[in-house]
């Protein structure tokens, strides 16, 4: 073993080439491990019998009991799948233990297997779930059983590896999870200087490095014009004017590069831009789905998206960046407020209605968007291919599940005291009432109701199936139907507390429904009389050990004579009791001048947090539909209300944690009714440090930031340069973005992915420090002409020969048309605007209303991130719907209108015009040919006309509005 | 990634760039077909060469590939059918009053069932029997109720899956089960499934499209979403409570300047195109996005015929009667009829077939607008050759219970003569392409409320309607989030005695 674990550390060593390689040793030392279970298993054999019963055990194991075992069992309990995380495949499987701890089949003792009074159908399992076996079969199994459980050598199938030993094996050996070190730089190379005399940075050394290795080059720069328009677009999203461009090309000092850099990365503009590819990831929209009766947006989802424009400006680290997406709450006292609206993070998600989905869209955004890893896919099993056990999902599941958030969210802004705020929160505080209101309401209706209907409840209590047996009740209050799911489950635990042999009220009902009504063939009457002779022989009073005299005497005088009749006996005594309080004048004061014996027995109905006080709790599963109904309206009037009103104070969508963390149990199958073992809150096996620590602090929800941005943790800022590297270059080095796992290739520039991860850990963190590393190297600033050479060798440039040509996407595109037409509104910020409908804003893109539950088709037919799960990358599809709208929309046809106005307004006739939007749209003048085919046009275009409603030079803007040079990126 | 891990996938099956490299070998259509289904020459020759040239160089979706993913591709094995009308009567329709007749609930009129009433969403009562006759067609014999006796017509060629089962007794799972196989979360629709995997004949129209009269049904767009698939794949809703084109698809129509002086434009747009090409070298994006101003000015012209059901003569129109329902389902034979691959006809805006109250007044008023234009469709499809190549399936997100619903406030009008939810069993029928017409599979208890026999589950609907289209659903798989996801996920099989 040692010498093979030596050749998989060498072999990851070595280079990242070999992942497969050292996989199939990892499943070279599964098999062997397998061997060695099975020799231990027959060995076991051996000892338990002669050679000759052994030989008929097996014969009778390979006749009766394999083929039963594989044609009833294995489809849900084999290697494929193992239901319950059981396997009946193999002999280890079919010794040990159920979901519960129960033993399958223990050898010789068939009466304490859970494999037989499953198949029996004895207890609540029964198997198979469909058809109960035939009894041929039933007794084989018992048969088997008996015998020993008996399973010959050869039958064992390969087991599997513990997910600590498979994570193990892939932290040694998986490229992905090697720690982050700077990877020696190469001196330069004398075919390289060729072409580029100096090479600019070590980044291009490391790139040269394979590029050579494949007989390419790196392709000649881009010219300045190139250049320009390509940094104002990648850091921007807006063209730069021409003025900007020629200035640039006329500067011919040696640092101009970086100083256009520079000034691009101080724009605000940057934020917009690189924080709409954080969106992307962070599944960002402004409503939650479908919502039914509920308000459908997110009234501040907007603070979330503000936030990260604004962290991304300021450069904020990384590291801190993640922290306070994650656990701004808990940053101590220095945090700013506003940055709590950096949970939004976790909250912004689609809502599910059902809190295990929600939860999974968090584990989701957190695991694929800042670590790479498909957590989700351990919801149900472990995960098929990385060490990612089901353990480690209900792990972060319970970080997630000891979180909660609150409806009333806290302010990160002061509200400004103006008259439109005074009305504002006048408004509220009038709509706040209205809800408040109904809600008390309420609460005094279905406390007076339950109080009326408190025997039905008892009753409840003692029915075995609700309703059915309930109805042939003659002593009921109301109907079965009354009864509110919420306040059954109340009694049931106030009951549960209360109930003590010695309590002075419930002693009585404690023994009396521990009478065991079906024992011996006798009735309730008959068997509880002894029980009720008990009770009356103890002493009267209110005191433990002794009995209440109402309660004695009405035991005396009417005892029940079913069970269900205990629920009559307390509940017209808990009346009796009700009514002299009622009669007092129903408060605190009547209660105290009630005889002690009647206080108690009044508490049930009176107490504060008693079964029937609904003060203070909320009125879910209390409410029946149309009730329900009407509060989902009057709450829904507040949150429209907050979402429209522009005077809203702005609001962070926080998570709190909950006073009491939840300790997670894995769901077996993914089954919330299911629950099977309990795990730890803490990090992931595979991408923790080694001594993983269950977290200490609250949810966790801490200490699980900083696991992840833990320096130890090579994952995050790889993942994280890998994105950057993607939004630069079109491609990303490593070609699945959200998943570094086991999968996850080799990135042919293994060494720039590594260089520019150690060098955000080196530059604090700084995304702005990795954008200026990419922008300023040669690889980025080559042309993007094609050589058709090079693309024979390497046709999808996985080795950056050439710079990428891309497209714009929909928001670049369209910001773009608003910034050529002179039209952009640069203001930054705030509640979310429409920009698919008219009238449309000219706001960015990135302020746009996202409705994730009827995302526009224009957002779709332009590969829009879908906002329902973290997005890893665009698709990239060219389709006519695209072309529709930059050829029909009056968004763009509003465009070209205003550029005809900038050109008619150009002194110098035509010509001049032509030149002036070709500044204006290419910052280039036209060359003659394209002049020509301008004048040309022009000429005989005609309009407006009848028909025509569109001047000539209208039409000619829009046309070059729509050139692939305003929608590609040389 | 090599080989060998490619086959431990937990869904087995292809990435979408091993489809993509199976068109390009093998590609489905020939010459005529293409300028037929185009009708727009040699333009999308040229394009469709394009596009090719750009897949195989492309290692996924996504990756150095602006190719138009709509364009049309072979299944897995050979199949009749290749278009889908999928027929949504959203709010669950009662298949004890259409097509699963129980007359054992005349017996029980007014009482308690012998049997106890199986969960629903809310309670119900006594036994309800069909307000509606039933009468047997065809030489199968099959018995149907007379809301649909014009579809009745046609029942030889309908199998009427009288065994269906779902999940939970709730429209939003229920719809979500129904359209994407699964209830809860966010996965793509059976349209995008199946536009995925074929692409569409036509590239002038979308290849997915959803018809809905007044705006949506419940849970809205999330029906036909395309979800962790390229947007393309989506279904796009179209308002057929419209009749102006300009209101059926968006941006369809330049309402500032008439399609000659949008020509001019468009022949120097692609002038300077070519010349800002020619500058640049190979680039199939470029020429893409260049073909795609031509794709696109030929559907403006296309979409407005497609929907413009005012251009068939009137023996045809009469034939599908009047009314919102009978023009879009003229509308989805007219789309399928010029290759759109997968149209979906919901009923009405939110869940017109929820009949809570008034079963027997509601359901008539419902069938009645509609089961004239599906026999109509039908017939239709027959006379133009395309029945057999079209899969027709029909039915709800469930059915309804064959006992009463009791009165609740909130819930219903207190009337006591509608039906519950019932996902314990109901009926959805196919017909068409490749579908063993003429005989009811499986079936429901003596009274209706529960699949018993031969029980087909929603998810073994999907792999069979996957298998009538050509695809092993195993292997229709896509790769997402570390996982191979899947319409049928780990569930469905194929229930082979409803294919020819």
């Amino acid at each position: 073993m040692s010498i093979r674990t030596a050749i998989i550390a060498w072999v990851a060593a070595t280079c990242g080439v070999t992942t497969i390689l050292a996989h199939s040793f990892a499943i070279g030392m599964r098999a062997d491990e397998n061997s060695a279970r099975t020799t231990v298993a027959a060995s076991t054999l051996a000892t338990a019998a002669s050679p000759a019963e052994r030989a008929a055990q097996e014969k009778f194991f390979e006749e009766r009991i394999r083929p039963l075992l594989a044609a009833r069992c294995w489809k849900c309990h084999g290697a494929e799948k193992q239901e319950s995380d059981l396997r009946l495949d193999t002999s280890a499987g079919v010794q040990g233990k159920g979901v519960a701890g129960q033993p399958i089949a223990v050898p010789g003792r068939p009466q304490d297997s859970l494999l037989l009074s499953a198949v029996r159908y004895d207890g609540s399992l029964k198997m198979p779930p469909d058809q109960k076996l035939p009894a041929a079969e039933i007794e084989a199994l018992e048969s088997w059983i008996a015998m020993g459980v008996p399973w010959p050598a050869t039958a064992a199938p390969p087991a599997r590896l513990a997910a600590a030993e498979r994570a193990a094996v892939d932290r040694r050996s998986h490229w992905a999870y090697q720690p982050i070190a700077r990877p020696p730089i190469p001196s330069p190379v004398a075919d390289l200087n060729r072409v580029h005399p100096r090479l600019s940075t070590p980044l291009d050394a490391l790139i040269a490095l394979p590029l050579q290795a494949a007989g390419l080059e790196f392709s000649a720069f881009a010219d300045r014009r190139t250049l320009a328009r390509r940094l104002a677009l990648d850091l921007l999203g807006v063209p730069l004017d021409a003025d900007t461009v020629d200035a640039f090309v006329a500067d011919e000092s040696p640092d101009a590069t970086g100083r256009l850099v520079d000034r691009l990365l101080a724009s605000p503009r940057y934020g917009e831009r690189w924080g709409r590819h954080w969106l992307d990831v962070a599944r960002y929209a402004d409503t939650k789905g479908y919502a039914f009766a509920q308000e459908r947006r997110y009234p501040y989802a907007y603070t979330y998206r503000d936030y990260v424009i604004r962290a991304l400006n300021e450069d904020v680290p990384y590291d801190r960046f993640v922290l306070e997406q994650l656990a701004a709450d808990q940053l101590g006292p220095d945090t700013p407020t506003e940055s709590l609206a950096a949970l939004g993070f976790l909250t912004t998600g689609r809502k599910f209605n059902n809190a295990h989905d929600d939860i999974d869209d968090k584990i989701d955004v957190v695991s694929r968007g800042l670590l790479g890893l498909t957590v989700s896919c351990a919801r149900c099993h472990d995960h098929k291919f990385d060490a990612i056990p089901t353990d480690d999902y209900y792990s972060l599941y319970g970080v997630f599940a000891s979180c909660h958030e609150p409806g009333e969210l806290p302010m990160i802004g002061p509200p400004s005291q103006n008259a439109a705020y005074q009305s504002y929160a006048a408004e509220l505080a009038k709509l706040t009432g209205e809800l408040e209101a109904f809600q008390t309401a309420k609460r005094r209706e279905h406390t007076e109701l339950a109080r009326r209907n408190a025997t039905d409840y008892l009753a409840r209590q003692l029915a075995d199936r609700p309703n059915v047996v309930l109805e042939k009740l003659s002593f009921l209050v109301g109907k079965p139907d009354d009864l509110r799911p919420k306040l059954v489950e109340r009694w049931r635990d106030y009951l549960k507390a209360k109930s003590r042999s010695a309590d002075p009220v419930f002693g009585a009902w404690f023994e009396l429904t521990a009478v065991d009504e079906k024992a011996g063939g006798m009735d309730f009457a008959a068997l509880s009389r002894p029980v009720i002779d008990k009770l009356l022989a103890r002493p009267e009073g209110v005191e433990d050990g002794q009995i209440n005299p109402r309660l004695k005497a009405a035991l005396a005088a009417r005892p029940p004579l079913t069970r269900a009749e205990i629920a009559r006996l307390y509940g017209e005594l808990f009346q009796e009791a009700l009514q002299a309080w009622t009669a007092a004048g129903a408060n605190g004061e009547a209660e105290n001048k009630l005889p002690a014996d009647l206080r108690q027995l009044a508490q049930p109905l009176i107490v504060k947090n008693g079964p029937v006080d609904l003060s203070g709790s909320d009125l879910k599963g209390v409410l029946n539909r149309a009730e329900g109904n009407q509060e989902r309206e009057l709450r829904k009037k507040i949150d429209a209300f907050q979402a429209t009103s522009p005077a809203a104070p702005p609001r962070a969508m926080i998570v709190a944690d909950n006073a009491q963390p939840h300790n997670p149990r894995v769901f077996v199958r993914g089954n919330p009714a299911r629950p099977g073992k309990e795990v730890p809150r803490q990090f992931l096996l595979v991408a923790a440090s080694s001594e993983r620590q269950p977290f200490r602090r609250g949810s966790g929800r801490l200490e699980l930031a900083q696991s992840i941005v833990a320096p130890t943790n090579p994952l995050a800022r790889r993942v994280l340069v890998n994105r950057l590297w993607m939004n630069h270059f079109g491609e990303p080095l490593v070609a699945t973005p959200s998943d570094f796992g086991v999968r996850a290739e080799v990135p042919p520039q293994h060494a720039a992915l590594d260089y520019l991860a150690a060098t955000l850990f080196e530059r604090d963190w700084s995304q702005k420090a990795i954008h200026r590393e990419i922008v300023l190297s040669t690889v980025y600033r080559q042309a993007s002409v094609d050589r058709p050479d090079a693309r024979s060798v390497d046709p999808e440039n996985r080795l950056y020969w050439r710079m990428n040509r891309r497209r714009l996407e929909f928001e670049p595109l369209r910001d773009s048309l608003l910034a050529l037409s002179g039209q952009l509104d640069a203001s930054l910020y705030g509640r979310p605007v429409e920009i698919t409908r008219p009238p449309f804003s000219n706001r960015r893109s990135v302020y746009g209303f996202i409705d994730r539950q009827d995302l526009p088709n224009l957002l779709r037919v332009f590969d829009f991130a879908s906002p329902d799960q973290s997005s890893e990358r665009r698709p990239r599809t060219t389709v006519p719907q695209q072309a529709l709208f930059l050829m029909n929309s009056p968004f763009v046809i509003d465009r070209a209108k205003a550029l005809e106005q900038l050109a008619t307004a150009t002194p110098g006739g035509e010509r001049a015009a032509v030149d002036a939007l070709y500044r204006q749209l290419f910052a280039r003048l036209p060359s003659d040919n394209e002049r020509q085919l301008g004048l040309a046009f022009l000429a005989s275009a005609g309009g407006p006309a009848a028909d025509v409603k569109l001047s000539a030079w209208t039409q000619y803007a829009q046309l070059l509005l729509l050139t692939n040079e305003v929608a590609f990126i040389d | 990634m090599s080989d060998d891990q490619t086959d431990q996938r937990p869904c087995g099956g292809d990435s979408p760039a091993r489809l993509g490299d199976t068109v390009l070998t093998a590609s489905g259509w020939t010459r005529r077909e293409l300028l037929r289904r185009s009708g727009m020459g040699f333009a999308m020759l040229g394009l469709a060469a394009v596009a090719r040239d750009d897949e195989r160089t492309s290692a996924a979706l996504g990756a150095e590939s602006y190719r138009n993913p709509l364009n049309p591709r072979p299944a897995h094995f050979p199949a009749k059918a290749k278009r889908v009308i999928h027929l949504f009567m959203n709010g669950g329709p009662s298949h004890l009053d259409t097509f699963d007749p129980k007359p054992a609930l005349e017996k029980y009129a007014g009482k308690a069932l012998p049997t106890p009433n199986l969960q629903t969403e809310r309670k119900t009562g006594a036994a309800f029997p069909s307000p509606f006759k039933f009468a047997r067609y065809g030489e199968c014999g099959l018995e149907v109720s007379e809301l649909f006796a014009n579809t009745a017509q046609h029942i030889d060629d309908i199998a009427v899956i009288r065994s269906m089962h779902a999940d939970v007794p709730n429209h939003e799972p229920s719809l979500l089960l129904m359209n994407c196989g699964e209830s809860r979360l966010v996965r793509p629709s059976l349209g995008s499934w199946v536009t995925y995997g074929l692409g569409s004949d036509n590239q002038n129209l979308p290849g997915f499209i959803a018809l809905c009269p007044n705006g949506y049904p419940i849970l809205e767009t999330q029906n036909w979403q395309a979800a962790f698939l390229p947007g393309v794949y989506q279904g796009t809703h179209i308002n057929t409570q419209h009749q102006d084109i300009r209101k059926l698809v968006e941006n369809i129509r330049n309402d500032s300047i008439p399609l000659a002086a949008q020509r001019r434009q468009l022949d120097l747009l692609a002038e300077l195109n070519r010349g800002h090409l020619a500058d640049r070298g190979h680039d199939p994006a470029l020429e893409s996005r260049i073909h795609s101003f031509e794709l696109a000015f030929r559907m403006q012209q296309e979409a407005g015929e497609a929907f413009d059901v005012s251009r068939e003569p009137k023996h045809v129109l009469d034939a599908y009667g009047p009314g919102t329902q009978a023009r879009q389902i003229l509308i989805a034979r007219r789309l399928i009829e010029r290759g759109v691959r997968f149209v979906q006809v919901w009923h009405g805006a939110g869940q017109p077939w929820d009949n809570h109250d008034d079963i027997a007044v509601n359901h008539r008023n419902l069938a009645n607008q509609c089961d004239r234009a599906i026999g109509a469709l039908i017939t239709d499809l027959k006379r133009l050759g395309l029945f057999e190549e079209t899969l027709i399936v029909w039915g709800g997100e469930f059915g309804r219970t064959p006992t009463v619903e009791l009165p609740q406030a909130g819930a219903n009008a207190g009337k006591i003569n509608g039906r519950d939810h019932n996902h314990w069993g109901f009926t959805t029928w196919l017909a068409g392409g490749g579908v063993k017409g003429g005989q009811a599979y499986g079936a429901t208890d003596e009274f209706g409320f529960q699949a018993v026999d031969k029980k087909v589950h929603v998810h073994d609907l999907h792999a069979t309607i996957l298998a009538l289209l050509g695809f092993d659903h195993t292997k229709l798989t896509y790769r997402y989030a570390g996982r191979d996801f899947r319409l049928t996920d780990v569930h469905g099989n194929v229930v082979r005695d409803l294919i020819a």
